[in-house]
């Protein structure tokens, strides 16, 4: 595996007072049988409700809308639609299912446009069943899933925004420096404890600064495709 | 294939149009002829040679030297019977040859399959022929403006065609290597769905299993889980730049990088490709190399790296950290006394010498990190 959450080791801590994870009601969405059972089985084991499984975009997002899954672990790569659009539609749906991506391999555009598409974590197949389950977990608390490869990739969003825009005030959403920083150090493998203890940040605080960088790209993403749907709209009325 | 197929028709086109002109001329001025008869029978030969030309050029097989040679030859002949159907009178008054345009048919032929050297070598022949006439008449006096002047046009209609034939060859065969790329890119991606589809998967899903079973299982497991990473990074790297980039040598730093990726070697890179000078790149991947290497050798069993890929306006970044043991205080300093090109000194090297800085934190116990950052355009130092 080249990818792990950086978050591995303070994964007990948020896992709430308790300590049982609440039980979750997830969808695998993956064209390839093999996974879609291993994960399913996996996630069975660790006590999650599988509500659905499908192998294709379409019939995951109609299944979906019956089915209600708290969190949607979607492939990127499928037969129809793409996890993408998939992710588009899965989290806008009422009520919106959190999206965890799932990938065999590191399409970067691809894990980027699910990102702001709405997904709020990504993780390599290859990471192990302990690392996977975390994730899930965390992904229906709501907390942001990063690996260090996807905070490189928001990284790089955020400055590819700011130089084409060029102007101040244009609605491009930007980094705050306190943001930039966690977001670097998530980038080079450091885990939120740690970046807590090297800020002197609470645990919490690391996690929602990470999550804000998520959101605003988000944010942007779904203000620009608005204002790309207004344009076309005007352009057919003239 | 198209290219050609268009020229010879426009040849023919060309032939058939220089014939009904001739076919005019020759019939308003047959009266003057020495010997009309002689007039009509040079008329029956152009046509029948003009059927055959038209049909001869149209096959790649026939289109070959003596079918060229016969053209020439044929207008020669009929260019040069001037001299027995044509009085003599109308030879020194400078009246039109016989075939007239129509001998500029072999130099187009000749243009299209030989470029401008067998343009002008045709054109110069028949000229020579149009001398020939006014020899063979005894006219030489008679050699006017208007000889001249059919000359000229016959050695520029040979140099423009076929200079401008060579152009359009060229063009086609830049079309065909474009289009041979866009195949060959699109294979690639073909190939790269098809692995991510089931190698991919397989090998994944053997990682995963083999950790859980652990023993040997867990061996075989870690095996697949390198070829996994490997096999990633090559499908994900970006193909080849084309040769012909406008910007210069311009490299994409991430496919350089995401190479070294693996067990336990994360990159993050943004997403769009990190275009830098390819020596600047390759100096900077050489850099990381060293860096990766020292974890390898002094990070200790299971020790991990992350590199990080930053792209800004004015420089770019490299971070390489490791969750090692760290450097103890001291040795960098030592290792460049004792004259030993430490690691940090073959960075520091490297990068200052393409306009950048290196910083170097490290802390017993706390791992290594080695941020290097460089301008995008090199501030020049009379590198090549």
């Amino acid at each position: 595996m080249s990818d792990v959450p950086p978050d591995a080791p303070a994964a007990a801590s948020s896992a709430g007072p308790s300590g049982a994870p609440r039980p979750l009601r997830v969808m695998v969405v993956d064209d390839h049988p093999m996974w879609r059972d291993a994960v399913a089985r996996d996630l069975a084991e660790a006590g999650h409700e599988v509500v659905a499984t499908a192998g294709e975009g379409r019939a995951a997002v109609r299944i979906a809308a019956a089915a209600r899954p708290d969190v949607a672990v979607v492939d990127l790569q499928l037969p129809d639609i793409s996890g993408v659009e998939v992710t588009r539609r899965l989290t806008a749906a009422d009520p919106p299912a959190r999206v965890l991506v799932l990938s065999a391999s590191g399409e970067q555009q691809d894990v980027l446009e699910a990102v702001k598409a709405g997904a709020t974590g990504y993780l390599l197949k290859s990471a192990g069943r302990e690392e996977f389950l975390d994730a899930v977990r965390r992904t229906g608390e709501g907390d942001a899933v990063f690996t260090p490869g996807l905070a490189g990739l928001v990284l790089g969003e955020y400055r590819r925004l700011a130089s084409a825009a060029g102007r101040a005030d244009d609605g491009a959403p930007r980094l705050t420096e306190r943001e930039t920083e966690v977001l670097r150090l998530v980038a080079k493998g450091l885990t939120y404890k740690q970046i807590a203890q090297r800020l002197v940040l609470s645990h919490r605080t690391v996690q929602n600064h990470v999550q804000n960088t998520l959101s605003k790209l988000q944010l942007h993403n779904r203000v620009e495709l608005v204002r790309y749907a207004i344009e076309k709209g005007l352009d057919r009325d003239d | 294939m198209g290219l050609d197929v268009a020229l010879w028709r426009a040849v023919a086109v060309y032939r058939a149009l220089a014939l009904v002109y001739a076919a005019t001329l020759i019939t308003m001025n047959s009266g003057g002829y020495a010997r009309p008869l002689g007039g009509w029978a040079v008329l029956a030969v152009m046509t029948a040679w003009t059927a055959w030309a038209t049909y001869a050029f149209a096959s790649p097989r026939r289109r070959g030297r003596p079918l060229l040679a016969a053209d020439l030859a044929v207008a020669s002949g009929c260019l040069l019977a001037t001299v027995c159907v044509e009085s003599t009178e109308g030879i020194a008054a400078g009246r039109p040859t016989l075939p007239g345009a129509w001998v500029a048919a072999a130099v187009l032929s000749w243009a299209v399959t030989g470029g401008t050297r067998l343009g002008l070598t045709a054109a110069a022949v028949l000229g020579a022929g149009d001398v020939l006439i006014h020899v063979l008449a005894g006219t030489v006096d008679g050699l006017g403006n208007r000889t001249f002047n059919g000359i000229v046009l016959l050695l520029m209609a040979g140099l423009v065609v076929g200079h401008v034939v060579k152009l359009a060859r060229e063009a086609e065969e830049r079309l065909a290597r474009a289009v041979e790329m866009e195949a060959a890119t699109r294979e690639r991606e073909r190939l790269a769905r098809r692995i991510h589809d089931s190698v991919l998967q397989v090998l994944a899903m053997v990682k995963r299993r083999g950790g859980e079973l652990g023993g040997e299982a867990a061996e075989l497991g870690r095996l697949a889980g390198e070829q996994e990473a490997a096999l990633r990074a090559l499908i994900g790297a970006s193909p080849p730049a084309p040769a012909a980039e406008p910007a210069g040598a311009q490299t994409d730093l991430r496919p350089l990088l995401t190479a070294h990726s693996g067990e336990a070697v994360t990159v993050s890179t943004p997403a769009t490709p990190v275009l830098l000078a390819a020596h600047a790149a390759r100096e900077i991947e050489a850099a990381v190399a060293a860096a990766l290497d020292n974890v390898r050798r002094h990070g200790g069993d299971g020790a991990r790296a992350w590199v990080l890929v930053e792209d800004g306006d004015e420089e770019i970044t490299v971070s390489v950290r490791d969750d090692g043991p760290g450097i103890p205080e001291g040795r960098l300093e030592r290792a460049a006394a004792e004259g030993r090109l430490g690691v940090a000194q073959s960075i520091r090297g490297r990068v200052r010498d393409l306009g950048g800085t290196v910083s170097i934190v490290t802390a017993p116990g706390e791992g290594t990190e080695i941020e290097m950052t460089v301008p995008r355009a090199p501030r020049g130092r009379g590198r090549p």
